[in-house]
């Protein structure tokens, strides 16, 4: 044995000295040039006042080839449809497909002029509103852009001329199912004009968010190609019959935009399923600003913990990843590389289930909930801890940077943590056992309650443990339970739930999200809340043609809600752009249309 | 032995029907797609849009009927609807097959290779500062999660590139979306770049193991009667090491290769997610979180057939090897 002892010892040693070799290789790897300083830069400045859309901005050279990463990868090529309706599918199409109105960083949307050189509201009595058609808009197999797109995109988006299919059709296909007809389907007539350069829309009723209109994150998809493939009269969209319309529809469902007519500064000359989508420059591009990249690829990456690893290896030029500690924290070590973390339209909250019978008959106790509950402490713990800009959203139906936004929670005490003032809106209402084990009034036992979030998510499971804290102060008894990661939906629908937490996205134009998620029977309504004047006022709001009246009208509806405490916004979900800083034009574009709103614009710096 | 075979077969299909079945009960009842069809998007779609959304996924009829359905039509070539939109689940899964094919064969040859040389040395340099060193490296490598393994393997892989100024290794994806200079060489460099880090985690777990079972076998075999005959007779000990011994020490390696082919399509899901490999370990993720129900019986199909088939050859491989073993 003794002969053997050096032999083992010399053994282990050079096994220990391997081990710490390879550990050394992976915190030399991990550690980075430290270069986050000036790495930063670019993107530090998009979210200072008024920055948001010009931050990052710089002279660009010809060439280069730039990666961008999207997170899923795309099945169905239809945006406009229901099932194609996806994040991923809006920041590939929007490359090469043209919109009227284009959502900005900074929550406005802007006038695509490249496509139309005005879009005027010139009447409100009835909402009239005229499209004028750059002359020079043209797609790419030389097909000029023009009223028949408007036509094509009205009829098969208004769910009447192209409506759903039935019933009986087993498989499903014949028909359109739009991902939304809000706002197409209150349009009297669409009529051109100047040889189809001119589009006048005249509303059977007003719509408020008239700016949504062929656009706002949907494009349009070539008329003439959807009348070649259905056997329609070309040009003529408008007599197109449902069947053709369906085959148009279903075509653009199923065809990558490799296959047909596109009119962006790129045209997409590849897309390999489940992998990347290339895109080049387009020659027939006619906008003002051409692209100077030599290729673009939106790179398929499922695994958003990849990601930063992918861009350190120069396998990625731009990550858009959900932000986490850890995952910021690593692309910080990243030399060369300027991020930034901004407020999005997605926004996270508490929801209580008003089906529940003793949480839906008590407003009060509802108000000592919210008020109990100190989203300080949730941020601080949460997203604050890479994010310190991170503060309570105060509204239902805006986010501050949009016009319209009040805050309208924080002075009702909701979400402050004030545990006197939470107890003293139960002993108002007659609750007993306040603090230890609360009764209602009529002496049932309030609790326990369940608070659900999705598993996996560490930042709702920290926020569900911050309520459970909270509420047990009040004397309410909080269980917390984790949903598969697939059960989201079936737990909402079926109100399986007392408190949940999650996220909703606020659109651009929040008229339509307030009808889904605060009327009566709304498909987002998952509580069941329900209040004839709130109903009344979206509705109104919906219909207002002035933005201003229209935001006014949602506020009064929210203040009713608030009081209802029914839902509690807890704050705006980071989002997260990181870019190498040798190029230049990339922004936090954290509305439904992503960083690839400008992708003419991206390129190396000069 | 053809017989054998036959038969095997014969009773591996009760089998794949009975496991099927209960497994399909498990996957239609493991979490609702209609649902989540009705409140993942933004805005929330028509009642139209999920009732017939359901009737596409065939959610609307009874359990029983609707497994009938999918066997009888994977039986015609036809894998189901998936929940998503355009997928053709046959198609999908035997092009993911070829992903997959790809990575296991290439860290299973890989892993032979390395066990049958390490396991050989470690046997004959019995309780050497180089058998030490191998076995502590086989624990080593047994007792390390793949997915940390995988991750640290993709920093060393950095750390290369940023020291040879090249890109050489890839960490995502099979081969990269374009090449600066588009020649068949570069091609094939791209590919091999790309299958190094990936093949490296998915096979060091199998070496390890592989290692030990060769080094105990070539330890037994090394001792045994026939092997001293063929020292005493004089002959060289290369000869006795390569034709006498290492073949028969390769007879139980041999047999548990094919038995872990299951355990290495296991570790493909967690290799193939980290490096994002477009194969059947993402098509599984992928599936089970979306409740993919046609699209994760298709996996486990192939996966049991594969399973199923290495069993059997296997069992036959010992017949092959061993000249005592028969099967009538």
């Amino acid at each position: 044995m003794r002969a053997q002892t050096p032999a083992l010892t010399r053994g282990l040693a050079l096994a220990a000295g391997l081990v710490l070799a390879l550990a050394a290789c992976s915190s030399s790897g991990g550690g980075g040039g430290g270069s986050s300083k000036n790495g930063s830069a670019g993107l530090t400045s998009c979210n200072t006042q008024g920055k948001a859309n010009t931050c990052n901005s710089g002279a660009t050279k010809s060439g280069g080839t730039f990666t961008y990463v999207l997170e899923k990868n795309i099945q169905q090529w239809n945006l406009q449809d229901t099932n194609g309706n996806t994040f991923e599918n809006a920041e590939a199409l929007e490359v090469v497909l043209p919109q009227v109105f284009v959502p900005m960083p900074d929550f406005t949307v802007s006038l695509n002029k490249d496509l139309v050189t005005s879009a005027t509201q010139t009447g409100t009595s009835p909402q009239t509103i005229v499209y004028k058609i750059n002359p020079k808009a043209v797609w790419n197999d030389g097909t000029p852009f023009s009223a028949d797109d408007f036509m094509y995109y009205w009829r098969t988006n208004n769910g009447k001329d192209c409506p759903p299919p039935p019933a009986s059709d087993s498989t499903q296909t014949k028909g359109c199912l739009p991902e939304s007809t809000a706002g197409y389907d209150r349009i009297k007539s669409l009529t051109a004009s100047d040889g189809g350069r001119t589009v006048t829309v005249v509303m059977a009723k007003p719509y408020s968010d008239w700016k949504s209109l062929f656009g706002g994150g949907y494009p349009f998809y070539p008329a003439h190609v959807a009348e070649k493939v259905s056997g329609a009269k070309a040009g003529d969209a408008a007599h197109m019959t449902a069947a053709q319309m369906t085959k148009g529809w279903q075509y653009f469902q199923k065809n990558p935009p490799t296959k047909y007519a596109t009119a962006g500064p790129y045209k997409m000359s590849q897309w390999a399923d489940n992998d990347h989508a290339t895109y080049v420059p387009d020659p027939k591009w006619w906008g003002a600003t051409k692209p100077s990249l030599q290729r673009l690829i939106f790179k398929v990456i499922s695994d958003a913990t990849q990601e930063p690893t992918a861009l350190r290896n120069n396998e990625v030029q731009a990550i858009y990843p959900q932000p986490e500690v850890d995952l910021v924290n690593q692309v910080k070590s990243i030399p060369n590389v300027t991020y930034n973390i901004g407020n999005g339209l997605q926004w996270e909250h508490f929801d209580l289930n008003l089906h529940n019978p003793v949480i839906g008959k008590y407003t009060a106790l509802r108000r000592a909930m919210f008020t109990a509950i100190s989203i300080k402490d949730i941020v601080s713990k949460t997203v604050g801890q890479f994010d310190k800009n991170v503060k309570q959203l105060g509204n239902h139906n805006f986010v501050p940077g949009q016009a319209g936004y009040q805050d309208l929670v924080t002075p009702t005490g909701q979400g402050s943590g004030d545990l006197a003032k939470a107890k003293k809106y139960l002993t108002d209402a007659k609750f007993t056992g306040v603090g230890t084990a609360l009764k209602t009034p009529d002496g049932k036992a309030v609790g326990p309650f369940n608070c659900r979030y999705t598993t996996g998510n560490q930042i709702r499971q920290n926020e569900c443990q911050i309520l459970q804290s909270d509420l047990g102060n009040l004397g309410i008894k909080v269980t917390i339970k984790p949903i598969g990661a697939a059960d989201l939906g079936t737990v909402l629908t079926g109100h399986q739930y007392d408190i949940i937490v999650f996220a909703w996205v606020a659109a651009p134009f929040p008229t339509s999200g307030a009808q889904q998620n605060w009327s009566t029977g709304g498909g987002g309504n998952y509580g069941g809340y329900s209040d004839k004047k709130v109903d009344s006022l979206v509705t109104q709001a919906i219909g207002q043609t002035d933005p201003a009246k229209a935001a006014s009208l949602l506020n009064q509806a929210d203040k009713i809600m608030v009081n209802a405490a029914y839902v509690l916004p807890l704050y705006q979900k980071p989002t997260f752009l990181a870019v190498q800083t040798r190029f230049v034009n990339m922004r936090n574009n954290s509305t439904n249309v992503g960083p690839p709103y400008n992708t003419a614009e991206w390129g190396l710096k000069k | 032995m053809l017989a054998y075979t036959v038969r095997r077969i014969l009773v591996s299909i009760p089998v794949l029907i009975a496991s099927t079945f209960i497994v399909f009960l498990v996957v239609i009842n493991a979490g609702d797609p209609v649902a989540n069809f009705a409140t993942s998007r933004q805005p929330p779609p028509s009642k139209a849009a999920v009732a017939a959304f359901a009737r596409h996924i065939h959610a609307d009829e009874p359990a029983v009927q609707r497994y009938w359905n999918w066997i009888t039509g994977v039986l015609h070539g036809d894998w189901g609807p998936s929940v998503q939109p355009n997928l053709d689940i046959g198609h999908d899964l035997f092009t993911r097959f070829r992903v997959t094919v790809t990575l296991v064969a290439s860290a299973m040859i890989i892993a032979l290779v390395l066990a049958v040389i390490f396991g050989v040395f470690s046997a004959i340099r019995q309780y050497t500062a180089a058998d030490y060193t191998i076995t502590f490296f086989g624990f080593l490598f047994l007792a390390m999660p793949v997915f940390w393994f995988a991750v640290l393997l993709k920093q060393a892989g950095i750390w290369f590139n940023e020291q040879t100024g090249s890109q050489f290794l890839g960490t995502i994806g099979e081969k990269s979306p374009y090449l600066e200079v588009d020649t068949t060489w570069n091609e094939f460099t791209d590919h091999i770049g790309h299958l190094v880090l990936p093949t490296i985690t998915l096979a060091l777990v199998s070496f390890a193991s592989w290692t030990r079972y060769t080094r105990a076998s070539m330890l037994e075999v090394l001792g045994s009667d026939y092997v001293r005959l063929a020292r005493a007779k004089g002959l060289r000990r290369r000869t006795v090491l390569v034709r006498h011994a290492l073949r028969t020490a390769l007879i139980p390696l041999a047999t548990v290769t094919a038995l872990d082919v299951a355990i290495i399509l296991g570790g493909a899901v967690i290799t193939e997610t980290i490096f994002q490999w477009h194969g059947m370990g993402e098509m599984l993720v992928q599936s089970a979180s979306t409740v993919d129900v046609y699209r994760t019986m298709a996996w486990l199909l192939l996966s049991a057939v594969v399973v199923i088939g290495f069993n059997l050859v296997a069992d036959l491989l010992y017949a092959v090897l061993d000249p005592r073993i028969r099967y009538d």
